[in-house]
């Protein structure tokens, strides 16, 4: 993993409207966002940012280049992300809502093949606090410190770094890993970065209904995670077979009537209970279960 | 979304996989124009599963016979649901019913291939004899081998039940589907296989690169002219309070919060979060006036709870989205024609109170607008919550 602010940044989508929006936003935020690409935009500029029309090209003028975030549209993201790959990019940040899941389980035998990190889609990405922003997290929300915050979603978690900042509480990271059924990296892999991670003291994760990440999450913290994780579930509430809004948030049995219900928050929240995590029942308690974890004082 | 059953064979006959000949029957005199020869079985086209266990398959002899089976199974609902049409099918003589799958497995993030020589309306027991195969690489038919050999089949029907575990995996790629089931998969004596039901879950992202299957759904593209791609979503009859949040776990903690103090939803709606590739605060405005339309459309709404954390839109622009629209909802009162003067004024006052909880920058200007719009603001989730709660007590004392 190399999240350094010296790391390299491509934007691949940067003529898009959400590209476009964010480039320099993540530039002034101390990013070395080297290159963008958008087809047929090559020899262009956006905010003394050069555009190429292929990744190979942009690789080619302005040298190798550690992380690329994708804002494409949903069905050119598998493309922008293979390109990327073949130009030798390890770290890739997928930002669009609405890939189709089959294209996400082409890019991930891709990715697994060739050892690249895959970090959403349907994510605001990841922000270093005072460092880089490698996404769209409101760089205003958070502030330099010891909390790791890891989630599946993007107003949610911008809510829990506020509340956090608000407390007095910095954060060393914050990552979405992507609001869809099938992102690219897990709950897990999170946990160990941020377990190795000399910034981070604590680990706030925050899920939601649908799919086992978070039962995953929970064994592993079990297993193999020494520093404390305070755990928190959206969607106690949340109607049965709905989609809601994020593709991965549904109860659902996988198979038609076969099998048990999967997702609920309840077996969320059981397994971090049993994994002898403190769970918050809302936002606002993150900061106080943080403050336990840290043996800070309570003063809020 | 779902396919009928009638609209998976559509497919399946595509793709080479063998179905009965049918018929679509969309009412029952349609039965008299029938060419498929007796004896057939008519069956219920519903969405929920378990139509047989309650009346919803029937096997007909003749016309007579078929129409009045036909009118029973038109007026009987399965689970709640009436089924808009019929099949009626040639009738099949099973040997054995095996049950095979092909679905997309979230946590391995794979395809994988599922079957049991168990099929039928006993899903227990195809379950506890359920065989996988993770279609880990590139698909080659030995993956479809692998899992028959796994079912305990051998020599021909070996083959031909990979050959048909082929040809859905080949439909599941191209037509980017979450799941295909066959269930039944009928074995006759002479050991040939046929698709006596089947399952198709299309999958919403990818709907709008197939505009066949979009055909077979009838749906229309919303989003060319509809900024909001979700709907309100109804919570409890007897519930008062609204939700709209942008991004969907936004929603869904903002809804929790609310219920766990003791308020009781009528509808929620999660306007979209940041993510969308083409967002931008024009786009961000325009979901916010549309959701807030939808959401006091309906009149059980008495206390709309508005949770909106963004950073493509300063709040103050927030606050001017709405502002103006309380402004227009109380100039041109809505559906009042031919309604007397005085239940206009009725009619205004059934705006629902909004709480108005926004972070982000110019937040200060925004609040002052919003006050002076006399709408409540909060400052916090927490208080935000705690208003509209203490709000909705309220208007249910008045009520």
């Amino acid at each position: 993993m190399n999240f350094r602010s010296d790391s390299r940044v491509l934007l691949q989508g940067i003529a898009e409207p959400l590209g476009a929006i964010y480039a320099p936003l993540m530039k002034a935020y101390g990013t070395n966002l080297v290159a963008g690409v958008s087809p047929g935009h090559g020899g262009q500029t956006l905010h003394r940012i050069p555009i190429f029309d292929l990744v190979e090209t942009a690789v080619a003028t302005v040298g190798a280049i550690d992380t690329s975030v994708i804002f494409v549209p949903p069905y050119a993201v598998l493309d922008a992300a293979l390109e990327a790959i073949a130009a030798g990019i390890h770290q890739i940040v997928l930002i669009t809502d609405g890939m189709p899941p089959l294209d996400m389980v082409t890019l991930l035998r891709k990715a697994e093949a060739t050892e690249t990190l895959i970090v959403g889609p349907n994510s605001p990405g990841i922000i270093v606090p005072g460092q880089m922003l490698l996404g769209i997290h409101p760089v205003e929300f958070y502030t330099p410190g010891s909390v790791g915050l890891i989630s599946r979603s993007g107003t949610l978690t911008y809510e829990i770094a506020l509340e956090l900042t608000q407390a007095g509480l910095g954060q060393s990271i914050g990552v979405s890993i992507g609001g869809d059924a099938i992102v690219g990296s897990s709950f897990p892999q999170w946990l160990q970065i941020l377990d190795e991670d000399d910034n981070t003291e604590v680990i706030v994760l925050v899920g939601e209904i649908g799919g086992d990440s978070e039962e995953a999450a929970a064994h592993y913290i079990a297993e193999a995670i020494d520093k404390p994780v305070i755990a928190y579930i959206a969607g106690q509430t949340a109607p049965k077979g709905r989609r809601m809004g994020h593709a991965g948030a549904i109860i659902d049995s996988q198979i038609a009537e076969l099998g048990t219900e999967i997702g609920t928050a309840d077996s969320k929240i059981n397994a971090f209970e049993r994994a002898k995590i403190p769970v918050a029942r809302r936002p606002s308690q993150i900061p106080d279960l943080v403050k336990k974890a840290l043996k800070l004082p309570m003063k809020r | 979304m779902d396919l009928l059953e009638y609209q998976a064979k559509e497919l399946f006959r595509g793709i080479g996989i063998p179905v009965l000949p049918s018929q679509r029957i969309d009412r029952p005199k349609d039965l008299k124009g029938l060419t498929i020869p007796y004896p057939v079985v008519l069956k219920s086209q519903v969405y929920i599963g378990g139509r047989g266990r309650v009346g919803g398959v029937r096997f007909v002899e003749n016309t007579i016979d078929a129409v009045a089976a036909a009118q029973t199974i038109f007026n009987l609902p399965i689970m709640g649901e009436y089924p808009k049409a019929l099949l009626a099918e040639a009738k099949y003589d099973a040997d054995q019913e095996f049950y095979l799958a092909v679905v997309l497995n979230r946590s391995i993030r794979r395809p994988v291939l599922l079957g049991s020589q168990q099929g039928g309306i006993d899903v227990q027991a195809a379950m506890d004899q359920m065989q996988h195969v993770v279609v880990e690489q590139e698909f080659s038919p030995y993956y479809a081998r692998r899992l028959a050999l796994k079912m305990g089949l051998q020599g021909d029907l070996m083959i031909s039940v990979a050959g048909i575990l082929e040809k859905m995996y080949q439909l599941f790629i191209q037509k980017d589907l979450d799941l295909v089931e066959i269930n039944p998969l009928g074995v006759s004596p002479s050991g040939t296989v046929m698709a006596l039901d089947g399952k198709v879950t299309v999958n919403d992202d990818a709907l709008a690169r197939h505009p066949d299957l979009a055909a077979i759904l009838e749906t229309q593209d919303k989003t060319a002219f509809e900024p909001l791609t979700e709907l309100p979503v109804a919570m409890e009859a007897d519930g008062q309070i609204g939700i709209l949040c942008n991004g969907a776990g936004l929603t869904m903690a903002t809804m929790d919060l609310i219920c766990q103090a003791g308020g009781k939803p009528a509808s929620f709606l999660n306007i979209g979060g940041e993510t969308q590739w083409n967002s931008s605060s024009n786009i961000l405005r325009q979901r916010l006036e549309r959701g807030l339309e939808l959401m006091t459309q309906t009149k059980q709404v008495r206390v709309l709870l508005v949770n909106l954390v963004s950073s493509l839109i300063p709040c103050d622009e927030i606050a001017g989205v709405i502002t103006a629209f309380l402004k227009r909802r109380i100039r041109e009162p809505r559906g009042v024609s031919e309604i007397r003067p005085d239940t206009l004024i009725i009619h205004t006052l059934r705006i629902p109170q909004l709480v108005v909880r926004l972070v982000g920058s110019e937040c200060d200007r925004a609040k002052a607008r919003l006050a002076d719009a006399q709408v409540t603001i909060a400052d916090t989730l927490d208080d935000a919550v705690a208003q509209t709660i203490v709000l909705a007590k309220s208007v249910t004392r008045d009520s």
